[in-house]
């Protein structure tokens, strides 16, 4: 990355570098983005707390089609992601550039393990039953989760042409720390993100006898 | 430092040797011509890019409205079929609001934010160029419908499969600009290919990527002038020393970034119902459509903000030039634009009243709309408290501000009586409805911006428009716009429904639409009159000094048109209208010398803004004629959006490069002073 001598040095004026406002800027967006998606998503699930109806006619409970333990792990998987980036931002201030490598292929690698596990619990849904065509559940829930994935997959893209860019070695500096960081910026919000849907669309599924939407199946084995 | 060294300091980017990007492309620096238009990262040049497009786009949208107008001149007229009529005036809404005013609205971003904050570019040239240039896709997107309509029409696609199979042929947008589902949507069950069946063509999937890729314009476009205000002002320019065009140019650029997410979402649920058969408004499968209408609103209210706010700064800025006095009340302008731009966000179900929200709701958005009034109400007193006492010097400008403050007015007279849930039951999808927003945008925004290029015209181009024609054409605007839209009013009141392609005699209507129409053949005329008049300007206009109308802000400090660096010293300022006080008053701008030999910084110009945005363009056009069903139209989409990956990878391996560039030497001045006042 050329050091570019001018927006480099020229102080701005709230000592904020311009990429990393840029970045707040842009999750500031993707804030309201989002929660327009899980707002759908919760207004359908309170009016429609049924679940959906199979190709074979039967009524599907929601309950009965999460995999929840798959879905948590994943879960896990894309928090400890972010532990890795931090320590990837943290080693690229220090100009650890071994050590940043290392941990962005980490971040990399659990950023694949996690889309892994969508693609799988798509296709797992799908044979059960939920498309996006049968049902306003089917049309909400990918279309949000599906949205998240499009967001990882972006963040797995970027960090993968970046850690080949650090072998030409103009990953470097303060730009270089500071284009990390907005990196980091992205793909921390990317997880919080989904701690949110993983709450909102996944886990409130589990409350109460019926489901916390009211008309769930009580805990009905597979 | 590496890649700037290569270049000595020059005086003019020709003298530049050829230099070679990062990945080993010559850099478009040394351009001129078509090339340098193409390139440039320049924020003045795209700003006049931007009103180029933008004047353009208005003419296109007014003859739309023309022929509506022609179309209703008398009962029972057959101008234009009823299918095409529902096209004309589905694209007159959608291109006036973001093909004319937004655009417009950005050209004076663009053009004076950096220079009334003293910065020298914004923060993200090629992030700008991509803005404008996705801009100008996004829009010949949304007009290639016409195309396919006039392809129709002349029947040059009967022979074609696909166009047998199609069911609706209305090629252009037909459902409104806020195309409500489900009649945009679909209904019943998705066949194999995963289609349902619609209620509308293609133009409705035009729509939909045309306004998404204009979404992507006006996001990309506001991030970069929200860190351009927040990050770049010059030294001593606090945030309560803008210039209040500034002010709302941020406040308008924060509405853009909270709202368009909205639309964005609401437009991929509408493109998932129609590509994907999925059911997010279709009714026969559960979707409500009235949540189309939530997230539609909740976009739509605030962006009536995004297009007035803009207008009301430059109004702010005119006012005070031509009274001879400062703002009145700057804190509490700058503090009543936040508070409208916030409460604009709790106002969006007021469009809804007529939908059964329930009591509560209704009683609420009854009274937050109500509420916004004031904020409104208090810039209006401001404003002519500026006046009052104050030694009026009447312009061109002066005068088309004068008129913004009076229809603005009447255009909020009446959107107070619809935030009256049950004045407004009677008065929804009546042409009352017509002559409120007429008179907001076009009585408030259009004389805003007219007020606006008058009055900068002179410091973009250096020339100075003719002035007799200036009145005689904004004579007729302000007069025919109230022969056009007054009346509607009494024909709203009437009963007579918008959107409806004609009307019988003998409801007592037919006078006042004869009278209705003649006015905006008047509007039409004086508008065309006052845009003729300025690109005459631009070019052959009588040549004026750089400060034509004692200017109070800081681009009246620069020479006339404004060098490509802005300021060859960075300017140092101590008070608000720190040009102005330092004319007359103390000494209140200072500059430090950081240009002169060893030269200011330019970023270099690129070719990968257009490359990438040009992917929008393949995109946009195949996603519709896959609609169609043209054969292999999916190739075009995925051409599209492997252009727009390869221009941003490009875009990011290229380095931001950029030069010295020499500026006249002028020795630093001392510092100001600073006053207590501000």
């Amino acid at each position: 990355m050329s050091e570019n001598a001018a927006a480099h040095d020229a102080p701005t004026s709230t000592g904020i570098d311009h990429k990393k406002l840029i970045m707040w800027l842009f999750l500031a967006s993707d804030c309201m983005f989002f929660g327009t998606l899980i707002s759908t998503h919760l207004l359908y699930r309170k009016l429609y707390p049924a679940g959906f109806t199979d190709a074979e006619g039967h009524q599907r409970f929601i309950q009965n089609l999460f995999n929840i333990e798959l879905t948590s792990f994943s879960t896990f998987i894309l928090l400890m992601s972010s532990f890795l980036m931090a320590l990837a931002v943290s080693a690229m201030h220090k100009g650890q550039i071994k050590s940043f490598r290392r941990n962005v292929l980490g971040v990399i690698f659990f950023g694949l393990i996690f889309l892994g596990c969508q693609v799988f619990e798509f296709t797992h849904f799908y044979h059960q039953g939920l498309t996006i065509q049968n049902s306003v559940l089917g049309s909400t829930f990918y279309v949000l989760t599906g949205t998240h994935g499009t967001h990882v997959a972006i963040g797995v893209l970027w960090l993968i042409l970046m850690y080949f860019y650090s072998f030409t070695g103009k990953l470097g500096g303060h730009v270089g720390a500071l284009d990390v960081e907005v990196a980091g910026l992205y793909w921390h919000f990317v997880d919080i993100v989904w701690i949110i849907i993983f709450t909102a669309v996944y886990l409130v599924e589990y409350l109460g006898p019926n489901g916390f939407w009211g008309t769930g199946l009580p805990a009905v084995t597979k | 430092m590496s890649h700037d060294s290569h270049h000595a300091p020059v005086a003019s980017k020709l003298e530049l040797a050829p230099e070679r990007s990062d990945l080993g492309l010559l850099r478009p620096d040394r351009t001129t011509g078509w090339s340098d238009w193409l390139t440039t990262v320049d924020h003045k040049k795209i700003g006049i890019l931007y009103g180029a497009f933008a004047m353009f786009y208005f003419l296109v949208g007014g003859v739309e409205a023309l022929a509506i107008r022609t179309q209703l001149i008398r009962p029972d007229n057959d101008f234009v079929t009823a299918r095409m009529y529902n096209q004309l005036f589905t694209m007159h809404g959608t291109t006036m609001i973001f093909l004319g005013v937004m655009p417009l609205s950005a050209a004076f971003f663009n053009f004076l934010v950096p220079l009334q904050i003293g910065a020298r570019d914004v923060a993200f040239p090629r992030l700008n160029a991509f803005s404008l240039w996705t801009f100008v896709f996004g829009a010949f997107v949304l007009n290639a419908s016409w195309l396919f309509e006039f392809g129709h029409l002349a029947g040059w696609f009967n022979n074609f499969e696909w166009h047998k199979n199609l069911v609706y042929t209305d090629f252009a947008p037909a459902n409104g600009w806020f195309s409500y589902a489900p009649l945009s949507g679909t209904f019943g069950q998705a066949d194999a290919s995963l289609h349902a069946p619609r209620f509308t063509g293609v133009g409705t999937d035009f729509w939909i990527i045309g306004i998404q890729v204009l979404g992507i314009a006006s996001l990309a476009a506001s991030f970069n002038f929200i860190c351009t205000i927040i990050n770049m002002r010059a030294k001593g320019m606090t945030m309560m020393r803008l210039p209040v065009f500034t002010w709302m140019t941020l406040v308008t650029a924060i509405l853009i970034i909270l709202a368009f997410p909205a639309i964005t979402v609401a437009l991929i649920e509408l493109m998932f119902d129609r590509a994907f058969g999925a059911n997010f408004f279709n009714p026969s499968a559960g979707g409500q459509p009235i949540l189309w209408q939530h997230l539609f609103w909740i976009f739509g209210h605030p962006e009536v903000y995004i297009l007035v706010l803009p207008a009301m700064g430059i109004v702010s800025e005119i006012l005070p030039t031509f009274s001879g006095k400062s703002l009145f009340g700057y804190p509490i302008i700058v503090f009543s634009g936040a508070v409208i731009g916030f409460l604009g966000f709790a106002v969006w179900s007021h469009h809804m009243f007529t939908t059964g929200l329930g009591p509560v709701p209704t009683a609420a958005f009854s009274l937050l709309t109500m509420a916004i009034a004031v904020p409104t109400g208090v810039k209006i007193f401001n404003w002519l408290g500026t006046i009052w006492g104050g030694r009026v010097r009447f312009t061109p400008p002066m005068v088309l501000s004068l008129g913004f403050i009076w229809m603005f007015m009447c255009g909020g007279f009446s959107g107070v009586m619809h935030s009256s849930a049950p004045a407004d039951a009677q008065q929804q999808d009546s042409y009352f409805v017509i002559a409120h927003f007429h008179y907001v945008l076009l009585g408030g925004v259009l004389l805003g911006l007219m007020a606006g290029l008058y009055f900068w015209f002179p410091k973009i181009f250096g020339r100075m428009p003719n002035a007799t024609v200036a009145y005689i054409a904004s004579g007729m605007v302000i007069l025919g716009f109230n022969l056009a839209f007054g009346p509607m009013h009494y024909l709203g009141l009437a009963g007579q429904p918008r959107r409806t392609h004609t009307y019988h005699a003998g409801f007592g209507w037919e006078t006042w639409n004869f009278v209705a129409t003649i006015g905006a053949y008047i509007l039409g005329l004086g508008v065309f009159i006052s845009f003729v008049n300025l690109v005459w300007t631009a070019f052959k206009g009588k040549k004026c000094a750089s400060d034509p109308w004692d200017g109070r802000t800081l681009e009246w400090s620069l020479p006339s048109p404004v060098p490509e660096y802005n300021f060859a010293q960075a300017p140092v300022i101590a008070a608000r209208d720190a040009f102005f006080e330092d004319k007359h008053g103390g000494k209140r701008i200072g500059f430090e010398n950081d240009g002169g030999e060893a030269g200011v910084h330019m970023p270099s110009q690129s070719w990968m803004p257009l490359l990438a945005s040009a992917g929008f363009l393949f995109a946009g056009f195949g996603m519709p004629m896959m609609a169609m069903g043209v054969p292999h139209a999916g190739w075009i989409v995925i051409t599209g959006l492997g252009v727009l990956i390869v221009g941003i990878w490009l875009w990011a391996l290229e380095g931001p490069g950029g030069y010295m560039l020499k500026t006249p030497a002028v020795a630093g001045s001392p510092a100001p002073t600073e006053t207590a006042a501000h």
